[in-house]
C-alpha cells in the first residue's frame, strides 16, 4: 500500500515537474533544457527514475520468480547490503567519472547482480523441492539465457569502450560483468545436474563429484579474472578496494575446492581399494541401517577400519566434506590401514639403522610420502575416478599418475620434483648444482630473470629452490659428519694428528656441488661415513683427502666474510666435535661451511 | 528422483511423530517445503527456563545430513549461547574446523550421526546448563556468572512471556 502511495505520488510530482515545464517553454527542446537546468525538477525525474527500476524489477521478479521465498528475500537483503559497500567505496575510486550516467550504470549492475543471486538461490532450492514443475524449468531457463546474453553483451560493450577510449570505470564494469557470467555458467551446469537427478529413478551418486569439479573449475576461473583485473587495475594505478572483499572470498572458496578435491579423491581412494564390502552377516549383525540416509543397507555399503558400516554411495559424498567415520570420527586419511598387498611395490627406504631425526628444513617440503598402499593402489585409483568422475576429466587423469603427496605441491615447469624420503636423499642423489655466480650472467640472463613474465618467476623460483636444496643437503650432511666426528673424536681423543677422517667426510658437501665429478666421488666417500662410525678406517678416505687440502688453502683465499645467519647455527651446531682440530683447520672449516652456506 | 536430503528429512519427520522426546515437539513449517521446521521446546524442569515453551526454527541445508542445520528461536530469549537475534550457537550445529566461538576442546560436532532429535535434545540440555565460555550474548553470559539472581528473573519474565502470560 505504502509502495503504491509512493508510486503514485512520484508519478503525480513528475507529471506536474514536466507539465510546468512545457507550459512555460512550450516547446520540447526548450523543456527539457529547463528541467535539466533546474535542481529540483532533476531530483523529481531521479526519484521517478528509481521507482521505475524497482517497479521493473518487481515485474522482472514476478515473471521470473514468482513469489519470493522469505529465505531468498532475506539472503538477497545481505548481499545486496554488501554490494552497496562495494559500490560507495567503487565510487571514490572513481571520484573523476563520477556523473548521472555512472550512477545509472551501477544501478543497472547492481539490479542485474540481484537476479543473479535469486536465479542462484532458486536453483539450490532444486535440491530441496519435492516437485518441480514445468513453469520451473520455463522459469529458470529463460531467465539464465536472459541474464546470459546480457552480461555478454555487457562484457562486449566495456571491452569495446576501453579498447577504443581508453581505460575507464568501464574496466570496472566488464570485469563485473566477466564475473556474473562465469556465476551464470555455474547456475547453468548446476541447473542442468539437477534436472538429471531429478528425473533419474534411482540417486545419482555421481552428481555430488560432478558438482565438486564445476565449484573447482569456475572457482579457477574467478580466481584467474580477479588477478587479470587487479594486475590491469595496479597497471593503470588504481587499487581496486572494493573488489577485495569478494576477492578474498573467491580465493578461499577455490582453495576450499582444490583441497576438497585432493582430500576427497584420496579418501575415496582409500575406500574403494582398501575397505571390505560389508558381507551380509555383517549387515544383519548391525541394525542395518545407514545412519547417513537412514535407509537400509541392502547394496554397496562398505566397513571402514573402524567397523562401521555405511552405504557406498552415501560414504562418498560424506568423504567429499570430511575425512573421517562419521559415527567416531576416525580420521581415514591417517589411520594406519593395514592393506592386503603392502611391500615388495617399494623396496628402497628401510628405515635407517641409526635413529636420525628428522633434518630441520623439512618445511618446503612436499608433504610425507603416501602410505604405502598408495603406490600400488594406483592402478585402481584411475578405475574409480574414471567410474566416478566420468567425463570430467583429463586433469584427474594426470593427477592420478603422480603420488598423492605430488599433487598437492606446486607444479611447475623445471621444478626439481624428485622428492624421495628424506633422509636418504645425500646418499642417491648429488646435491644440485649451486647457482652460478650473477657476474658471470650475460645481461640478457640478468634481465629474463628481472622480468616480471612467467618465465622470468620460473628462473627466480627455481633459483631459489636449488638454494633452498643445497642448505637442507649441507645441514645434513653436516649433521652426518658432526656425528662421526664426535665419534671419530672420541675414539682418537689421545691422537690429535688423527683428525683426518672428518676433514675428508667435510669433502663431500664441499665437492659435490663445485666440480661435475664430485657426485662419483661423494658417493665413494659416503658409504665410508657410515662405515667409519663402527671402525674409524682412515686408509679409505686418505686418498680421497688429498684433493681436498689443496681446495682449502684456494678457497680460503676466495672465500669471502659474508657471514649468514645459518652459517652461526650450523657452527653451533658442530661446534662440540670440533675441539679436536688446531686453530687453522678449525677457521679453514668455518670459512668454508660459510662459504657453503652463502652460496 | 527426490534428494537424499528431502527422504532422509522426511524419514527423521517419521521417527519425530512415532516417537517424541519428552517436551519437544518439531515439523516442517508446511509440507511443501521439508527444509523448513518448526520446533517447540519446553524449558527443563528445575531451571530458570522451567515451564516456558520456546518456538523456533530450523533451516536445513540442501546437502543435509552432510552440513548441519541452523537453528533460531522466534521468541525473545536470553541466554549465553543464544544470539539476541535468536540464533542459537552449540557445538553440534558446527561442522569441526568451523570454530565461531572456539570450542576446541567439545566434542559433540556435526556429523550424519547427529539428527534433529539429538540438536533438539543438546538445546534442552543447553538451556539447563549454559556453556558460559563461548559467550554468544556476552552480557548473558556475564550475568549468568555474576549475577545468577538477575539472570533467573530475566528468565522467568521470558517464560511468562511465552506463555502469554502479562508479566
Ligand atoms: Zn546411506
Ligand atoms: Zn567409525
Amino acid at each position: 500500500m505504502r509502495n503504491l502511495g509512493v508510486t503514485v505520488l512520484s508519478l503525480v510530482l513528475t507529471t506536474a515537474v514536466i507539465g510546468n515545464a512545457y507550459y512555460q517553454k512550450k516547446q520540447f527542446y526548450p523543456s527539457v533544457v529547463y528541467i535539466t537546468k533546474s535542481n529540483p525538477s532533476m531530483a523529481v525525474i531521479y526519484i521517478q527514475a528509481f521507482i521505475l527500476v524497482m517497479l521493473t524489477g518487481k515485474l522482472m521478479g514476478k515473471v521470473f520468480f514468482g513469489e519470493l521465498r522469505a529465505a531468498e528475500l532475506e539472503h538477497l537483503m545481505e548481499r545486496a547490503w554488501y554490494a552497496m559497500t562495494e559500490t560507495c567505496l567503487a565510487f571514490t575510486v572513481f571520484r573523476d567519472d563520477f556523473s548521472p550516467k555512472f550512477v545509472a550504470l551501477f544501478t543497472v549492475l547492481l539490479f542485474l547482480k540481484s537476479f543473479h543471486w535469486l536465479a542462484e538461490d532458486r536453483v539450490d532450492y532444486m535440491e530441496r523441492s519435492p516437485i518441480i514443475i514445468r513453469l520451473f524449468h520455463l522459469r529458470v531457463i529463460s531467465l539464465l539465457a536472459m541474464l546470459g546474453a546480457l552480461d555478454l553483451h555487457l562484457v562486449g560493450h566495456a571491452y569495446l569502450s576501453t579498447v577504443t577510449k581508453g581505460a575507464s570505470v568501464q574496466l570496472v564494469f566488464g570485469f563485473e560483468y566477466a564475473i556474473l557470467l562465469t556465476i551464470i555458467v555455474n547456475i547453468a551446469i548446476k541447473y542442468v545436474l539437477h534436472t538429471i537427478d531429478l528425473n533419474s529413478e534411482t540417486p545419482w551418486e555421481n552428481k555430488a563429484v560432478f558438482l565438486l569439479y564445476t565449484e573447482l573449475i569456475m572457482g579457477f576461473f574467478k580466481v584467474v579474472l580477479y588477478i587479470m583485473f587487479l594486475a590491469i587495475m595496479v597497471r593503470i594505478s588504481m587499487l581496486p578496494l572494493f573488489a577485495f572483499r569478494p576477492m578474498y572470498y573467491t580465493m578461499r572458496a577455490f582453495k576450499k575446492a582444490f583441497n576438497d578435491v585432493i582430500l576427497s579423491r584420496r579418501a575415496i581412494r582409500n575406500m574403494n581399494t582398501l575397505y571390505p564390502d560389508a558381507t551380509p552377516e555383517e549387515l544383519a549383525a548391525a541394525d542395518n541401517v545407514c545412519i547417513i540416509c537412514r535407509e537400509e543397507m541392502l547394496t554397496a555399503s562398505k566397513k571402514l577400519p573402524c567397523n562401521h558400516i555405511f552405504h557406498t554411495s552415501c560414504l562418498r559424498s560424506w568423504f567429499q566434506r570430511q575425512q573421517t567415520c562419521p559415527t567416531c570420527r576416525l580420521n581415514i586419511l591417517r589411520s594406519p590401514t593395514t592393506p592386503p598387498q603392502q611391500p615388495a611395490a617399494r623396496p628402497a627406504p628401510q628405515p635407517a639403522p641409526d635413529q636420525r631425526p628428522p633434518p630441520p628444513f623439512n618445511f618446503a617440503w612436499p608433504p610425507p610420502p603416501p602410505p604405502p598402499a598408495a603406490a600400488a593402489n594406483q592402478q585402481g585409483e584411475n578405475v574409480n575416478l574414471n567410474q566416478a568422475a566420468g567425463g570430467s576429466g583429463s586433469s584427474g587423469n594426470t593427477n592420478a599418475n603422480q603420488p598423492p603427496g605430488a599433487a598437492g605441491g606446486m607444479p611447475g615447469p623445471g621444478m626439481p620434483f624428485f622428492c624421495p624420503p628424506f633422509p636418504f636423499m645425500p646418499f642417491n642423489i648429488p646435491p644440485p648444482i649451486p647457482p652460478r655466480d650473477f657476474s658471470g650472467m650475460s645481461d640478457e640472463e640478468v634481465r629474463r630473470m628481472e622480468s616480471s613474465a612467467r618465465e622470468g618467476v620460473e628462473a627466480r623460483l627455481l633459483c631459489l629452490r636449488n638454494i633452498q636444496m643445497m642448505l637442507d643437503a649441507s645441514v645434513l650432511m653436516m649433521r652426518q659428519y658432526s656425528e662421526s666426528a664426535a665419534i671419530a673424536a672420541a675414539q682418537n681423543s689421545s691422537m690429535a694428528n688423527q683428525s683426518t677422517p672428518p676433514t675428508t667426510e667435510q669433502t663431500g658437501p664441499d665437492l659435490g656441488p663445485s666440480s661435475s665429478g664430485s657426485a662419483t666421488e661423494q658417493q665413494k666417500t659416503s658409504p665410508s661415513v657410515s662405515t667409519n662410525k663402527d671402525t674409524p678406517s682412515t686408509s679409505g678416505s686418505a686418498s680421497s683427502s688429498q684433493p681436498s687440502t689443496s681446495k682449502v688453502a684456494e678457497e680460503r683465499r676466495v672465500t669471502s666474510d659474508e657471514a649468514s645467519s645459518s652459517s652461526s647455527s650450523i657452527n653451533t651446531s658442530v661446534a662440540r666435535p670440533s675441539q679436536a682440530f688446531t686453530p687453522e683447520q678449525e677457521e679453514a672449516r668455518r670459512r668454508r661451511l660459510q662459504k657453503f652456506a652463502s652460496d | 528422483m527426490a534428494g537424499s536430503a528431502l527422504r532422509r528429512l522426511m524419514a527423521e519427520y517419521k521417527q519425530l511423530t512415532l516417537n517424541p522426546p519428552d517436551g519437544i515437539i518439531a515439523g516442517p513449517i508446511n509440507e511443501e517445503n521439508f527444509f523448513e521446521w518448526e520446533a517447540l521446546i519446553t524449558g527443563p524442569d528445575g531451571t530458570c527456563f522451567e515451564g516456558g515453551v520456546f518456538p523456533a526454527k530450523l533451516i536445513f541445508p540442501p546437502d543435509y545430513p552432510l552440513s548441519p542445520p541452523k537453528m533460531q528461536f522466534t521468541c525473545e530469549m536470553f541466554h549465553p549461547n543464544i544470539y539476541s537475534d535468536g540464533r542459537v550457537c552449540i557445538s553440534i550445529l558446527h561442522a569441526p574446523g568451523d570454530d565461531p566461538m572456539g570450542y576446541e576442546s567439545s566434542a559433540e560436532r556435526w556429523s550424519p550421526v547427529q539428527s534433529v532429535e539429538k540438536i533438539l535434545l543438546s538445546v534442552v540440555s543447553m538451556l539447563a546448563e549454559p556453556n558460559d565460555e563461548s559467550g554468544a550474548n556476552v552480557d548473558a553470559a556475564k550475568m549468568w556468572r555474576e549475577d545468577r539472581e538477575e539472570f533467573n528473573r530475566i528468565a522467568q519474565r521470558i517464560v511468562r512471556k511465552t506463555l502469554g502470560i502479562p508479566t
